[in-house]
């Protein structure tokens, strides 16, 4: 009795919001688990089970593969970059500084960009145009006498081309990595600085013995949510050049596939293992949150 | 409203993960009554004030307010007050919005609120204050508000979780006795939960002590000071703690290190021979004046004026009782925990009057009251 | 008060070094604002100058004159989308955010048993692949006649509680437990403490959520390009893509629209990136 007047009125309370994730999280992603395993492929939903067919299909599926590998190369050179640029930003900014609200400011604002405004930024800062049309930073580099570093850019041959995405995407998160690790560095208490300083150690051997142990946890956090986002890109390709197949990534090709090709069965397949790739990550990430938060 | 009694019959409450915090505990508390749960950190007092409460559910037992069985109440249908450490005031209320916020829940008219509130804060001196948010006061007036706003409500208990330790030490004391005072005024039954047993003393007419959940004993401040019934509750009432040291009993005296000490004819170990061990209160000494009572030898190591009184620390030649209750009485896992030099003696602590002429280092006689002496079992701890 | 007026000497405690790595540090930080800064550059040099000195050699070039023509172009093809926008985006933020509030309020203090269970599986909602759930909510839409901006506030809605809900537990668990205790012992429940006690303090924690909400509603562009069929529906950043996202645009329009579209998250994170930040670090979780 005391449990149900206690703990009713709450669950009443949150139930609505936990209906409404069941269904639209859970149950549409088994929904779509069903779809991938189904001979879906026009417009009318057609549930006729086919097995892991669709799974099979992507295996031989050239541009299929060839989404996969661009997202690996992508995700490798993105997160690396992103989190040396973030941290770099944080280290600079770890100690206070006259105006480091003015420079924190200008790194995290592209954070409040659509990612589609971003794509077509950089679209055109990326351009390969040569001759009288050559634009962006092409044109830049040709001007100031650095030919060298012309180049294709997305256009370019893989895997180059996804890095020139890379690039856009760095530009647009790393001022979010170095929120996360200012966030960290500001976290270790001044007590413990104060403690190694009045030890002996210099500044930078403070960072390096007291801050830098203490950035692990901030670290993980990154990598994991630099490595989902990179999972999940669409918006930057679609405003960049949604049918160059150089930077084609499983979440756009899925997108293609679905709702341009109507074969929902195999769209459905390649958002599974997009989720599969993603869960991968998350959920050890959350539960290990979690549990952090239990022990705190 | 006269005032109801509670009772606890068999209350044990077991946390997730199989914490027992509070373990088969009955206690009678009498109508009007002021009583003090007192123990070391983690020993269930504020648990189980939280399940007078209704805050916490029980996993046994039965809760009683006067003749109602309120165990699945919940709080808001329990007529009690409760006054937290952390005073709990409502930040975005001003004082005044605070103390009526419980009339205010219990849908008592507006009129009737305001008179309420404002003679309350006319008798805790707040009257200036009502308009303020709790963010604008000083912790003394913030206890004081809190207190207040349990007032207001005319409960049928108040339940007090440590409401002063968030307090300097002198305001604390001055504030101990304004709550004695107010509880003779209101007669409201009181209880009051604190980890220092000097408040415990001064407020409680009755004490319960509290250990691991299980309770120790339930007295009169005066019988815990003189008749402990365990090791536990010796070792964790009175400041300095009572000295303990073990000691053999044998031929109607008991002796420790080169020290015998004949013990009274009507003591009930007078017939035994048996290993003890032997407490005496920092207060059971006096310097031999060669008036036939016993007395130790002792070379203090550290000296302590109080300004009327000094405290004079010496080492006994015989080992040192280190056992579960008194670690627990100072809240230490180990040992270590309350030694910086590591000794494997018993230490005596005493205090004299502040003109008794003694330095560090040199020897002196010090008398020792017979009837002073508290004897225990050194397996169970249990009084002798 | 000293009477001698002499000229302070600096008593700072400093190394020997420290004014020089002060430099190195601007100077570093100074290059990298720049850095960071040139496509906006590019942005606003490109869509303020005037249509006729647009060409791919000037690009870099400071405009002669200033002009709004080229926005004056391009605004009337983005003007509903920003409507839309708008119109979608703050109900949204404002319903997600309370919804958002009462779970916290639960999940952080009246936690029922199972709340440690359904917590991380709601923040899971937080991180999942849209496309591995665009199809059934398609057709769920589709069904119910929501492909409209209604459906698009809706969807907003419900994958923004993940966020919000962790946003103001991590609010409500910061503040003291102590104080909701005390209005239960006051004889309010659930509801009347969730009203009356912890939503009052919970200010700070609305402008997060609702920040937070309305940006990520705003620059969203998946669900938008799914959910929404009927072009007049559509949201800015589908309507920004359509209108720049070609290659047969003149990039001077292209970059105006982008302008168009981005102004209003950016005017909230100018006002207040102090919660936009903390939304930021929410998403992190902790670590």
């Amino acid at each position: 009795m005391y449990r149900l007047r206690r703990w009713g009125p709450a669950i009443l309370l949150i139930s609505p919001s936990l209906l409404a994730l069941g269904l639209f999280v859970y149950g549409f992603l088994g929904w779509n688990i069903r779809v991938s395993l189904s001979d879906w492929t026009g417009l009318r939903p057609s549930y006729g089970n086919v097995g892991l067919e669709n799974y099979v299909r992507l295996a031989d599926d050239g541009r299929f593969i060839n989404s996969v590998n661009n997202v690996v190369v992508f995700t490798i050179v993105f997160v690396g970059g992103t989190l040396l640029v973030g941290f770099g930003l944080a280290y600079l900014l770890e100690r206070p500084i006259r105006g480091d609200g003015f420079f924190r400011a200008v790194f995290l604002f592209p954070m409040a960009i659509s990612l589609i405004a971003v794509g077509i930024i950089w679209r055109w800062l990326l351009n390969n145009s040569t001759g009288g049309q050559q634009t962006g930073l092409n044109r830049l580099f040709s001007s100031m006498g650095l030919e060298f570093l012309v180049n294709d850019w997305f256009k370019a041959s893989q895997p180059f081309a996804v890095m020139a995405v890379a690039l856009a995407a760095g530009w647009a998160l790393s001022g979010y990595i170095m929120a996360l690790f200012l966030a960290g560095m500001r976290g270790v208490s001044e007590d413990l600085r104060e403690a190694a300083r009045v030890d002996g150690a210099s500044e930078r051997r403070v960072f390096w013995h007291v801050v830098r142990p203490m950035l692990l946890g901030v670290l993980m956090s990154a990598v994991v949510i630099l490595i989902h986002i990179s999972f999940k890109t669409f918006d930057l390709i679609f405003a960049m050049d949604p049918q160059g197949r150089r930077i084609e990534m499983p979440a756009i090709y899925m997108w293609f596939t679905t709702f341009d090709g109507f074969n929902f069965n195999r769209g459905a397949a390649i958002a599974t293992l997009l989720m599969v790739g993603v869960s991968l990550v998350i959920v050890p990430y959350i539960v290990y949150s979690m549990r952090v938060e239990r022990r705190q | 409203m006269e005032p109801v009694g509670i009772r606890l019959e068999n209350v044990t409450k077991r946390f997730k993960g199989d914490v027992l915090a509070v373990d088969n505990v009955n206690l009678d508390i009498e109508p009007g009554e002021f009583m003090v749960l007192v123990g070391p950190s983690g020993c269930g007092k504020s648990t189980l004030l939280r399940v007078i409460a209704g805050l916490e559910e029980v996993s046994g037992g039965r809760v009683y307010l006067g003749d109602e069985d309120v165990t699945t109440k919940l709080p808001q249908h329990r007529d009690v007050a409760m006054v937290f450490q952390s005073y709990a005031l409502y930040p975005r209320m001003s004082v005044r919005r605070n103390m009526g916020f419980g009339l205010r829940m219990r849908r008592t008219e507006k009129a009737e609120r305001k008179r309420r509130v404002e003679e309350v804060a006319d008798t805790l001196g707040l009257e200036h204050l009502l308009e303020r948010r709790p963010g604008a006061l000083s912790g003394g007036q913030r206890q004081r508000v809190a207190m207040g706003r349990a007032i207001v409500r005319e409960p049928k208990v108040f339940l007090l979780d440590e409401p002063l330790s968030n307090l300097d030490a002198k305001l604390r004391v001055t504030m101990r006795a304004q709550l004695s005072l107010l509880h003779q005024r209101l007669g409201i039954t009181t209880v009051y939960v604190t980890h220092d047993q000097v408040e415990a003393m001064t407020l409680g007419q009755r004490v319960a002590v509290l250990k691991d959940g299980v309770l120790q004993q339930v007295d009169t401040p005066t019988n815990l000071f003189r008749h402990p019934v365990n090791l536990f509750v010796a070792a964790f009432i009175g400041s300095p703690s009572m000295n303990f040291v073990q000691a053999q009993v044998a031929n109607g005296s008991v002796s420790f290190a080169d020290v015998t000490i004949p013990l009274p004819d009507d003591s009930p170990l007078a017939g035994s021979d048996r290993q003890v061990v032997l407490g005496v209160r920092p207060t059971g000494f006096s310097i031999s004046t060669g008036n036939g009572l016993p007395t130790i030898k002792a070379v203090p190591d550290v000296v302590e004026d109080l300004g009327d009184e000094r405290y004079i620390h010496f080492d006994i030649d015989a080992p040192r009782v280190d056992t579960e209750a008194t670690r627990a009485a100072v809240e230490a896992q180990s040992i270590e925990d309350i030694l910086l030099l590591p000794e494997d003696k018993a230490r005596f602590t005493v205090r004299l009057p502040m003109d008794t002429p003694v330095t560090a280092g040199q020897p002196v006689t010090l008398a020792v009251n017979p009837e002073r002496l508290h004897f225990f079992d050194p397996d169970t701890g249990a009084s002798l | 008060m000293s009477t001698q007026t002499e000229t302070p000497r600096d008593l700072r405690i400093r190394s020997r070094w420290s004014p020089h790595i002060t430099t190195i540090r601007y100077i570093a930080l100074f290059a990298l604002v720049c850095l960071f800064l040139i496509p906006v550059y590019v942005l606003l040099v490109t869509s303020m100058k005037d249509p006729s000195q647009v060409s791919p050699r000037q690009m870099w070039e400071l405009p002669q004159s200033l002009s709004l023509d080229t926005f004056r172009t391009v605004w009337p093809r983005l003007e509903n989308g920003l409507q839309n926008s708008l119109v979608m985006a703050v109900p949204a933020s404002i319903i997600s955010s309370f919804l958002g509030a009462a779970n916290g309020f639960v999940l952080s203090k009246w936690r029922f048993p199972g709340a440690d269970i359904v917590f991380p599986l709601m923040l899971f909602g937080m991180f999942i692949p849209y496309q591995s759930i665009i199809i059934p909510l398609r057709q769920v839409l589709a069904d119910a006649n929501l492909t409209n901006l209604l459906g698009l506030a809706l969807v907003h809605i419900i994958y923004g509680l993940p966020i919000t809900t962790l946003i103001f537990r991590s609010y409500f668990a910061s503040i003291s437990d102590e104080i909701i205790d005390a209005s239960q012992v006051d004889g309010a429940g659930l509801l009347r403490s969730f009203a009356f006690v912890a939503l009052p303090i919970a200010l700070p924690a609305f402008a997060v959520s609702i920040i937070w909400q309305f940006t990520q509603a705003w620059n969203d562009f998946l669900f938008g390009l799914v959910v929404v069929t009927r072009a007049t529906d559509w949201p800015a950043t589908v309507a920004l893509n359509n209108v720049a996202g070609s290659q047969v645009v003149p990039y001077h329009e292209a970059m105006a629209a982008a302008v168009l579209a981005t102004i209003p998250t950016l005017i909230v994170y100018i006002l207040m990136g102090r919660f936009f930040m903390r939304g930021l670090m929410a998403g992190a979780l902790k670590g």
